[in-house]
């Protein structure tokens, strides 16, 4: 609008030349042309004012200026498509309402966390329980294994080898070896490949004798997990079980050994009748 | 033709430089650049109507580019900066309608 208000000073002071050798044209034309000899001109004030570069003071000052304004724009257009344009047109109010909101919900995400914290913590504290008793039970059923012979075993001992050429040796006087074992604190025992534990029984069966039902013959070979400096003496105390067997005419070698396997194993079965009393 | 250069010199180095705008002009640089945007138009127009001058050019860039600023500013401070800029913005629009009307009038002869 700037530019129209000035219009009488300016045409005044800078169109008269070039007015000058249109002038004589247009009043010759008549009024209902003068209408249309503005706009060829215009057309060809900016043809001339493109095409033929003057480098005049306006010329020079206008660019600079038109400079300012290519660079302002590039630069405002280039900062306005920088990733978070949406809140850098945003006002002051909505930046407060917008930091309010996330506020809020920083606090709630926050009780969020602290809660699933907690029960992570809950959740944990029962695993690891879970997790000892488990590892106790594992422990348990090992121990009671090697008493009901469901695993093997291994662990110093002595081995019992009663050679026994004469068949003179029965059930009874293998039983009283056992017996005496299990006085000296034997904790697991076997006999030619038959585990003894609470149940076994003994019985003659011709030459040999027979275990829980598996026939075994001479030489008897005990494997004996316990302390040795404690079967040994109580297999050699006089009256003992090597000497009632020498009596026997059975030879009896007793021998320890810092690491005997027990590895002959019996089947767990479940009792048909007795349960366990306790809750 | 070299008014032209200039612009075009403009928007290539703005995009070149690419510098961050300084927080104290960044609220006031989009309504300067459509303040001077309508000045421009303002000048195409004088300039096919055969009344352009340079003086009058630079005068009414320069004051559009400082009205607009310093109503943006005034704004902010009385706390209807958002109103008072769209104001602008649609003033300014309108002006540079009426001028691109013009100049295509010229051009066109439509």
């Amino acid at each position: 609008m700037s530019d129209r208000d000035e219009t009488p000073t300016t045409r005044l002071r800078k169109e008269l030349p070039e007015e000058v050798p249109a002038a004589p044209a247009g009043p010759s034309e008549g009024a209902g042309q003068q209408a249309e000899q503005p706009a060829l001109t215009g057309r060809q004030r900016l043809v001339n004012g493109l095409w033929p570069p003057r480098v005049t003071r306006a010329q020079l000052i206008v660019a600079l200026l038109l400079f300012g304004l290519g660079f302002g724009l590039a630069v405002q257009v280039a900062s306005n498509s920088e990733g978070d344009s949406a809140l850098r047109g945003a006002r002051q109010e909505d930046l407060v309402r917008i930091l309010d909101e996330l506020d809020d919900r920083t606090q709630r995400l926050e009780e969020e966390k602290q809660g699933l914290e907690d029960q992570r913590t809950e959740l944990e504290n029962s695993s690891d329980q879970a997790e000892e008793a488990r590892r106790q039970t594992v422990e348990k059923e090992r121990q009671l294994g090697v008493l009901a012979g469901t695993v093997a075993a291994q662990g110093p001992g002595i081995t019992l080898t009663i050679n026994d050429t004469k068949g003179t040796v029965e059930a009874d006087m293998l039983l009283d070896a056992i017996q005496e074992l299990r006085a000296a604190g034997a904790e697991a025992i076997q006999v030619n490949g038959v585990r003894v534990v609470a149940g076994t029984y003994l019985t003659d069966a011709g030459d040999g004798v027979s275990v829980d039902g598996n026939k075994i013959a001479e030489p008897y070979r005990f494997k004996v997990i316990g302390a040795p400096q404690d079967l040994e003496p109580a297999l050699n105390i006089p009256g003992g079980v090597v000497q009632t067997l020498e009596k026997e005419q059975a030879t009896v070698t007793v021998a320890q050994a810092d690491k005997i396997i027990v590895d002959a194993l019996r089947a767990a079965e479940r009792p048909d009748y007795a349960r366990s009393s306790s809750q | 033709m070299i008014a032209v250069l200039g612009l075009v010199l403009g928007v290539v180095a703005g995009l070149l430089v690419g510098p961050e705008v300084p927080a104290v002009v960044e609220p006031y640089l989009p309504i300067a650049v459509v303040a001077a945007l309508d000045a421009v138009f303002g000048g195409l127009r004088a300039m096919l109507d055969g009344i352009f001058d340079d003086k009058v050019f630079v005068v009414s860039f320069l004051s559009n580019v400082v009205v607009a600023a310093l109503i943006v500013f005034l704004g902010d401070k009385l706390g209807v900066g958002a109103q008072l800029s769209t104001g602008v913005v649609v003033v300014l629009g309108i002006r540079i309608f009426s001028n691109a009307a013009a100049i295509r009038r010229h051009v066109f002869r439509a």
